[in-house]
């Protein structure tokens, strides 16, 4: 069968030439570049149009905020040297460092700052970040190194706001050129400039050589950043040295890098809650001693142990401790017998039936699955209904009269990195969906005080003080079940240093090195 | 033949035209926000409602189709509503990687498959025939998520032979394109070999043997030719089946194809990116069955189109 025959020689020809190019090249020895594989690509490099972590990730090292967070999630200046608050929370002074430029060749300065925000703040743009900076109402330009915000109403989380990723300051200059394009050539004043997108292959960043801070320079010449959605494919590209970091690593693969000594496992505490959130506007759930007690029912060391592999704390508060604002109250201990008595004593001797919604990756299921073998030895039966994203989302997000939902799992983080946004948008009435993630339709009088003084003012003391309270009223009544602090695992080679995940789940890869 | 093919050309505009209705009513039927899901867990209603007017879905649906269908004449399928990047842009990236995979797994499965199955038919109930079948078996059962992950284990991690992920040169096609060729030679191999023996038992070849052809003369001139128009139909089957982009393959080996594409914007409700890439991948499959059917036409003479 002669075409056969010509097929099977071109096949075997092509094979050895394929082995044969994938020998190491010898090029490009003498450029340091690190490749980095996420988990997913970036949707835009606009840090005002962006609300995912996969994005920001890339965004950090190629746009600069007035302040910024280090590995730790603690504000530093990082565009701005210094700025104060008026006491009443509504306007912000910031006094710029002098000497930046953009990447290409904009001077820094007030004016660049004052554009770059009301980019973000005119709703026409559309940007998906609007709402975080419309409290805005105008941005003076004092002087070139000066610039001044008012918001129209006190909002004493308005520091954390601008440290948050979307607070990027872009090159006016490069938003005038590229118009609705930006989000494709993003241009700000960061170690690194970013150089070519081919989406679902890889990015390209490169060095910064003219970086306004010599001590926190670029250290290598180039990051490539490659989309992997598979995890067992981003720990193949570690193993093999195709990747010298990988974001993230699975619980189940923690052990296999940290047993690997070519590797290493970079672990950093979250930001993110997770917890069970009731819907205290259905029965049983609207008496306390039914949600306390099943907060007793979870042994949260053993999820924690089974599921995360370890890498975990159990939470003693709605927040996590390295968000602003954090205060430690209580952790439920594990307590079957008492979780009994307290249903009984609510009237459910036997327990009752109900549903346990949450969304289909491999962790989720396996937390919820101990979650309902949990609760079935104090009686309640749970049924769990696994949703893919979008189908999820939209069940949580409709109105009560509509919302079937009775246990949601979940998790948060409050981006800004502030007692605020981690609490605020999960419990409180204003919340309720469909306006936000109050998922459980909670609300308590006090809470909505406290929560609404703390914002009153931009006094650092008095808003600690409001939100110490807040978290013991939230334990206190525990509309949630709560669970734990999670920690976050990103692999390295060996050899490099100074790449890790930030507790908010961005990757810090700015100050990424070879060893 | 000419003919023929101008009419199955015009055939195809009222296909595809119903199938972009019936996805796009799908899309609206389904469970799922678009707007609230580019706009993100922790966006307000007020975010979520600039979005919706953004991608134009506060207009009435017919609206909403006809303007998508008209600008579609125009050759633009509009812009993704995550990236806002161009869908014409994205399926241009995406379609030509998928093609590469796919023609590369086509040319193993048939290599080894045609080949197995003809050796397996003429020697039945041989050794050969026995364990090329079993093969065959394991191979359509095996799920391509495993076999890519060990192949890429083997041959990538330990061995260090060929790169793990990604679209470049010759050496980032061999695993995926072996992955997914896998399942279609297991295939192929069946088909062919069932074809071969119904051939293979045929007055006309009977009479090929006692005329005194050697056997080699037999089945390679004579039988092959005629046993492989089933296997055609099959090959063009799969080749159609996997230009829609083998999902699971690329997603395993990070490669930039439309499946990977379409299943992201599935998860999402990236309503343009479904809409585009699936009139698109719906053309592609009428083309490839197309050129199947006139492919008969050259294998079997006894075929025509008048």
């Amino acid at each position: 069968m002669k075409p056969l025959k010509v097929l099977g020689i071109l096949l075997l020809g092509w094979l050895l030439v394929a082995v044969g190019l994938s020998s190491p090249s010898f090029a490009g020895q003498a450029e340091r570049v690190i490749t980095i594989a996420q988990y997913a690509d970036a949707v835009s490099l606009d840090p005002q149009d962006t609300n995912d972590n996969a994005s920001y990730s890339i965004e950090k090292p190629v746009l600069e905020g007035l302040i910024g967070f280090n590995e730790k999630m603690e504000q530093v200046p990082q565009l701005a040297e210094r700025w104060d608050a008026s006491p009443d929370a509504r306007v912000y002074t910031f006094y710029l460092r002098k000497g930046v430029k953009f990447h290409d060749g904009t001077p820094f300065n007030a004016a660049a700052v004052k554009a770059s925000f009301d980019r973000i703040r005119n709703p026409d743009n559309k940007l998906r970040r609007y709402t975080l900076y419309k409290i805005i109402s105008q941005i003076d330009v004092i002087d070139d190194s000066t610039v001044r915000f008012t918001l129209s109403e006190p909002f004493g989380a308005m520091i954390a706001t601008f440290a948050h990723p979307a607070g990027g300051i872009n090159s006016p200059t490069a938003v005038e050129k590229y118009g609705k394009e930006y989000g494709k050539n993003p241009v700000g004043t960061g170690p690194y400039k970013f150089e070519e997108w081919v989406p679902n292959d890889h990015l390209t960043l490169v060095k910064n050589p003219d970086y306004w801070d010599k001590n926190t320079a670029a250290q290598v010449d180039k990051i490539i950043v490659k989309p992997v959605p598979e995890d067992g494919t981003r720990i193949a590209m570690l193993q093999k040295g195709d990747a010298q970091f990988i974001n993230a690593v699975p619980y189940s693969m923690a052990e296999v890098v940290k047993g690997d000594r070519n590797l290493s496992l970079a672990e950093s505490e979250s930001i993110y809650t997770f917890w069970v959130a009731m819907n205290v506007q259905k029965k049983p759930f609207n008496d306390l001693r039914v949600r306390q007690a099943l907060n007793y029912a979870i042994n949260k060391e053993a999820i924690i142990k089974a599921v995360l592999r370890g890498h975990g704390k159990p939470a003693d508060s709605p927040l996590a401790p390295q968000v602003w604002g954090y205060t430690p109250v209580k952790a439920y201990p594990y307590d079957p017998a008492k979780a009994k008595a307290l249903l009984a004593e609510a009237g459910y001797p036997n327990g009752f039936k109900t549903i346990l919604r949450g969304g289909v990756t491999t962790d989720a299921k396996e937390v919820m699955v101990a979650i309902q073998g949990q609760l079935k030895q104090v009686g309640v039966d749970a049924e769990i209904i696994s949703l893919p994203a979008a189908t999820l989302s939209a069940e949580r997000f409709k109105p009560l009269a509509e919302n079937k939902g009775e246990m949601d799992y979940a998790g948060w983080s409050p981006s800004t990195g502030d007692a605020d946004w981690g609490i605020r948008p999960l419990l409180t009435k204003e919340n309720w969906p469909p306006s936000n993630y109050t998922i459980g339709f909670y609300t308590h009088p006090r809470l909505e005080e406290v929560v609404k003084a703390a914002l009153q003012t931009s006094d650092g003391a008095k808003r600690k003080a409001a939100y110490a309270e807040a978290q013991r009223i939230i334990m206190d009544d525990c509309p949630w079940i709560f669970l734990w602090v999670n920690y976050l695992l990103g692999g390295t080679r060996a050899n490099v240093g100074g790449i890790s995940i930030q507790p908010d789940g961005i990757g810090f890869y700015r100050s990424v090195s070879y060893k | 033949m000419l003919g023929y093919i101008l009419r199955r050309l015009l055939y195809m505009t009222p296909i595809l035209f119903g199938v972009s209705v019936v996805i796009f009513l799908i899309l609206h039927l389904v469970p799922g926000d678009p707007a609230r899901l580019v706009a993100g867990p922790d966006a307000t209603l007020e975010d979520v409602e600039v979005i919706r007017s953004s991608l134009g879905l506060d207009r009435p649906l017919p609206a909403q189709y006809f303007s998508w269908l008209g600008n579609v004449f125009r050759g633009d399928l509009g812009r993704a509503a995550r990236t806002h990047r161009p869908v014409t842009h994205e399926l241009a990236l995406t379609i030509p990687a998928t093609i590469e995979l796919t023609l590369s797994a086509i040319a193993i499965a048939v290599l080894l498959g045609v080949g197995a199955g003809t050796i397996a038919a003429v020697r039945r109930n041989s050794a050969f025939d026995y364990t090329s079948m079993v093969v065959a078996l394991l191979g359509v059962c095996t799920p391509s998520f495993w076999l890519g992950l060990m192949l890429m284990l083997l041959f990538a991690v330990k061995l260090d032979l060929l790169p793990t992920t990604g679209r470049g040169g010759l050496e980032n096609l061999v695993l995926p394109a072996v992955t997914l060729g896998a399942g279609a030679a297991a295939i192929i191999a069946r088909v062919t070999r069932s074809s071969m023996l119904e051939v293979l038992g045929t007055d006309y070849i009977r009479t090929a043997h006692a005329k005194g052809l050697s056997a080699r003369v037999v089945v390679l001139r004579h039988a092959v030719k005629n046993a492989l128009i089933p296997v055609i139909t099959v090959i063009g089957l799969e080749f159609g089946y996997l230009l829609a982009g083998a999902v699971v393959t690329e997603t395993v080996f990070a490669y930039p194809g439309v499946g990977r594409l379409l299943v992201e914007a599935i998860d999402f409700r990236d309503y343009p990116v479904i809409q585009g890439a699936l009139l698109v991948l719906a053309l592609q499959f009428a083309l490839v069955n197309l050129v199947v059917d006139v492919l008969y036409a050259f294998f079997d003479p006894r075929i025509s189109y008048e």
